[in-house]
């Protein structure tokens, strides 16, 4: 039997050459599924073909040559889960030095190797949203990544059509590493809000700046000496103009409606509220002005500003037009979103469609792929995971997950040692001894003292 | 008589005539006898490798103030000339390292202000001294370079330490130490993808960043400074050290050289280079299988790092099956870890080799690896050699051994990569520097002058920079199967201190191991290698960074022992 071990790891090995150059796209045809389209109802019985990494048909007596079929009767086939906030597959979340810090870039540090990459697809998981960490009012651009376990290149991740997103963070966390950590604004919420407010006025003169150098340019024989470059207004610049989502970590309620006003002011309509526990109080404020809330299902109490939580927050958020995700912010919780997104049918009795739509098709409105991903639909990527009971029932185990028509999981070809490059000096790697870290405030423990430690030991 | 009224003068001529007479004084005699007697060599009837793949049987080289005059099986020898018998000898290319902190300290980070903004640091607090001469931070006297100039090392590029890009990069000789040995000054741009703690950058996301970051602002600042000398009625530009720093790399005179540790860390120096446009240089490589195709396409130079990972699976050979399964793919990986100079040199890439991060004692050792591993013997030699030099762009006077070539040379007992080869001299700089070797013993005699048998209390000695030390190396068990403890004088203070020995092994004589000393906060690894004689030990002790010196000890007899011839 341990032979047997030893020889199916070696046949995997070989089998599991990693694609090189372009990201792979597949074709596969899933025949007699319940197919969960989230956008259109329930469809019984039917076949979904994905060619070329595109679904082509949707319908029933489907056939197509040269391309793998699966037989899918009983099952229940749904788009592949997005998580709108997460860290898992990056070398560094937080560049926790400054208060602003929209100059660096996530894609700068993505880990393919991250075995937190192929358990995310084990729970059906096929995009997820790689966040900067929540230590500064402004934190660094976020990259979209498609799970494309087992590249060495950490650009088959970036899913590139996705618009840039960035990082923003109300409330304890950023007081308390800036603030307290390093006794510079913002100490309260008050300075983050003027922290905020005055990198976007820079980010107006930055802009003028540059925009008189480039007119001056144009004119014949002028030499205007150019402006200094500032990645950091520059990004700010681009929020500005409309080119970068904001995905912004927050709690309560004042802090909510405090920054939807400064976006007002600077006339900035894409922002997503994250965490947002104290939603529920501020729901028609988010509907309004906001591309939605993206909620916990139910974790609260893990520092003094998510006391005031409640377990219904997602469905009060949905029920008030609110487009509302529910995400993980951690390499466990993302195993198994399906579970958190049907907590919201205990707690709040939201129906199958409306649970589902909070780790599809509104995730992905939020992140500003909803034309490509988050439903099953023709003309959109062939995303797909299988479950061999209906997704949202406590006994739903993903079976196979299909990213772009390539299945990086099934549950019948899943080895024991699944990662992609072993350390040649680690007999005993760390993931075997302890779950990894992916949340918000990673990297950043050594900025408290004990007092801030003991305090406020928690992770998001 | 007039010069006598005036005795100023006559005091002043005194010395002045003293002056000159001391100076003659020194150049006509050597009291401290450290002066050759001559600078012209020969070296006969050797076994002479030109370049790789070159080689002369019965060729004499010779060398005069550091340059090769002549070479060949027809030479004549001049008269003054110091005549080496090389009859038995095998002479190759001095070893050219591409990347080297040998002699290089990391200068102190600046006192930080008590109003310190960690958000906004001066460039010098954030590990930014790009301006900064890796000449002014390095010590030609230290041991380091010895050691590794007896591995063959005779002229290197020396990489500055400190934060993301601690300054520029110089080639040196590791020649006399009566000379600067300075090849080349301002060689390159060194980079590092390394943070500053608490402080922006901190993480690879800010490093990333901040080299964009000052890296355009230098193309803005050279763009500033070439109007304002072109035209008038503009601003005066802001001198910024950095930035300026940084017109060489702009220039694309010098490359940036990036120090990175894996994969990925190539991965994102390639970005950079994608984005930005400089040379590139990439340093202490030692992943390169998936990244041929990006490589090739960026045109970087790699220097592959002498560093190989241990074969942490080989020490369990008692191993369970379910060990086995367990760690067979890091046995895997570290088979593969050692191919990467054979998929180099098969994909056609003309790599060169860096030091930083190796031992000296590895240098060797490790290459004959790779060379099992499918890596040739000739471009082992020229990634130390031809390759590194023209990486370096000294190809005109370095990397072979032709006439007009600057005398560097390895020689050997037995050809270079075989099992036997010892060094016997290296010539740096055309300074002969002469090393011990030592006749193999037959392997029957091996397994005798120990009986395999280490165990027992060892008395050692040891000369370091602090002076003579000593203690006692209690060492237990036999076979795969050893544990023992040493002490040392406390660095702390007075009186000893005791440590667990590490990593034992003992094989073929060879007894080596480590363990850690903390002096003033900072843990130090010191490893000791060297060969055992019967109750008789005698290697080197090596203090990381500060280089190695030598370490003797003798066995004391066992009571057993005493007991035993007692009876007789």
């Amino acid at each position: 039997m341990k032979k047997l071990n030893i020889l199916i790891a070696a046949i995997l090995t070989l089998v599991w050459t990693p694609s090189q150059g372009q990201t792979e796209k597949g074709s596969v045809l899933i025949k007699n599924a319940t197919v969960l389209t989230v956008t259109n109802g329930t469809l019984e019985d039917t076949d979904v073909l994905v060619e070329n990494g595109v679904i082509k048909k949707i319908g029933k007596g489907l056939s197509a040559n040269n391309v793998t079929t699966v037989d899918a009767k009983g099952k229940f086939l749904m788009p592949g889960i997005i998580d709108a906030h997460s860290h898992v597959a990056l070398d560094a979340v937080n560049e926790a030095t400054a208060p602003i810090t929209s100059e660096v870039q996530m894609a700068d540090v993505v880990d393919p190797f991250d075995i937190g990459i192929y358990r995310a697809l084990a729970g059906g998981v096929t995009i997820s949203h790689a966040m900067h960490g929540s230590a500064n009012a402004i934190g660094g651009q976020n990259i979209t990544l498609k799970h494309r376990y087992g590249t060495y290149n950490p650009e088959d991740l970036y899913m590139k059509e996705a618009p840039r997103t960035i990082k923003f963070a109300l409330g304890e966390n950023p007081t308390r590493v800036h603030g307290r950590g390093k006794n510079i604004q913002p100490r309260t919420r008050m300075g983050v809000e003027a922290i905020i407010r005055n990198g976007f006025n820079e980010a107006l003169q930055y802009k003028k700046s540059w925009e008189k150098y480039n007119n001056d340019l144009k004119q014949k024989g002028a030499t205007p000496i150019p402006p200094k470059h500032d990645a950091r207004l520059q990004t700010l610049v681009d929020i500005l103009d409309g080119k970068i989502i904001i995905h912004c970590h927050s709690y309560r309620a004042d802090e909510i409606y405090a920054l939807i006003n400064t976006c007002r002011d600077f006339g900035i309509t894409n922002i997503v509220f994250s965490h947002v526990n104290e939603g529920f109080k501020v729901a028609p404020e988010l509907a309004a002005y906001t591309m939605g809330a993206s909620v916990f299902a139910d974790w609260w109490a893990y520092k003094f500003e998510v006391y005031y939580s409640t377990a219904y927050n997602a469905a009060i958020l949905t029920e008030n037009n609110v487009i509302t995700s529910i995400n993980s912010d951690s390499g466990e919780l993302i195993r198994h979103l399906y579970h958190e997104a049907a907590k919201t049918q205990r707690y709040g009795q939201l129906n199958d469609e409306q649970a589902l739509a909070l780790i599809t098709i509104n995730p992905a409105k939020q992140l500003g792929i909803a034309d490509k991903v988050g439903s099953i639909e023709e003309g959109k990527q062939g995303d797909l995971v299988l479950f061999n009971e209906h997704p949202l029932s406590v006994y739903a185990i993903p079976q196979m997950t299909f990213v772009d028509g390539v299945k990086y999981f099934d549950i019948e070809d899943d080895a024991d040692d699944m990662r992609i490059k072993v350390s040649a000096t680690d007999t005993v790697e760390p993931i075997f001894l302890k779950e990894h870290d992916h949340n918000c405030m990673h990297g950043v423990d050594f900025f408290f003292n004990n007092f801030g430690r003991s305090l406020f030991q928690h992770s998001h | 008589m007039k010069i006598c009224t005036n005795p100023k003068l006559l005091s002043s001529l005194i010395v002045a005539v003293f002056f000159i007479l001391s100076l003659k004084t020194h150049a006509q005699s050597d009291p401290s006898g450290s002066r050759r007697v001559t600078s012209s060599y020969a070296i006969t009837n050797a076994t002479i490798t030109t370049s790789p793949g070159q080689t002369v049987q019965g060729a004499t080289i010779l060398f005069k103030d550091g340059l090769i005059t002549a070479i060949g099986t027809n030479v004549t020898i001049p008269k003054g000339t110091d005549v080496l018998k090389g009859d038995s000898l095998f002479i190759y290319p001095g070893f050219i390292d591409g990347a080297s902190s040998a002699g290089v300290s990391r200068p102190a980070d600046p006192e930080r202000p008590a109003n310190f903004d960690s958000s906004n640091p001066s460039d010098e607090q954030a590990g930014i001294t790009p301006w900064r001469s890796v000449l002014d931070h390095h010590d030609a006297q230290q041991n380091a370079i010895g050691d590794w100039r007896k591995a063959g090392i005779t002229i290197a590029q020396i990489i500055p330490d400190g934060g993301m890009l601690p300054g520029k990069a110089s080639i040196i000789t590791f020649g006399s130490t009566s000379s600067t040995n300075i090849l080349a000054e301002n060689t390159a741009l060194a980079a590092k993808f390394r943070g500053s703690r608490g402080v922006y950058p901190g993480t690879p996301l800010g490093v990333m960043a901040k080299f964009r970051d000052v890296y355009k602002n230098a193309e803005l600042s050279y763009t500033h400074t070439k109007l304002f000398s072109n035209n008038n009625g503009l601003n005066r530009p802001e001198i910024n050290k950095t930035y300026q720093a940084l017109f060489p790399v702009l220039d694309k005179n010098i490359p940036v050289i990036f120090e990175v540790s894996n994969d990925l860390e190539i991965r994102r120096a390639l970005r950079l280079q994608k984005e930005l446009g400089f040379k590139l240089v990439l340093s202490g490589v030692t992943e390169v299988e998936h990244l041929i195709s990006e490589i090739k396409e960026a045109k970087a130079v790699i220097l592959l790092s002498l560093a190989l990972p241990e074969d942490k699976t080989k020490a369990n050979e008692d191993a369970t099956e379910e060990y086995k399964a367990r760690t067979a793919r890091v046995k895997e990986a570290y088979e593969q870890a050692l191919k990467q100079a054979a998929i180099l040199e098969k994909e056609g890439i003309k790599f060169g080799f860096s030091t930083a991060g190796s031992k000296s004692g590895d240098l060797m050792k490790n290459l004959q690896i790779m060379i099992e591993n499918g890596l040739t013997e000739k471009t082992a030699l020229a990634a130390l050699s031809i390759h590194n030099a023209e990486n370096l762009g000294i190809q005109k006077y370095a990397g072979t051994l032709e006439k007009g070539k600057l005398a560097n040379m390895v020689i050997t007992t037995a050809p270079l990569f075989s099992k036997d080869a010892q060094v016997k001299h290296i010539i740096a700089d055309g300074y002969v520097f002469d090393y011990e070797t030592k006749s193999k013993k037959i392997s029957s005699e091996k397994s005798n002058s120990s009986n395999g048998d280490i165990a027992g209390e060892w008395e050692y000695t040891s000369d370091t920079p602090a002076g003579s030390s000593g203690g006692l190396m209690k060492i237990e068990g036999s076979g795969s199967n050893l544990k023992g403890s040493i002490t040392y004088d406390d660095p702390a203070g007075n009186g000893t201190a005791q440590a667990d020995m590490k990593d034992i092994k003992f094989q073929d004589d060879n007894l080596s191991f480590s363990f850690d000393v903390s002096a003033g906060g900072m843990d130090i690894k010191v490893n000791v290698s060297g060969e055992i004689d019967g109750s008789q030990f005698s290697g080197q002790i090596s203090l990381g960074e500060f280089g190695s010196f030598p370490m003797n000890a003798s066995r004391k007899p066992t009571t057993r022992t005493t007991s035993k011839s007692l009876s007789k």
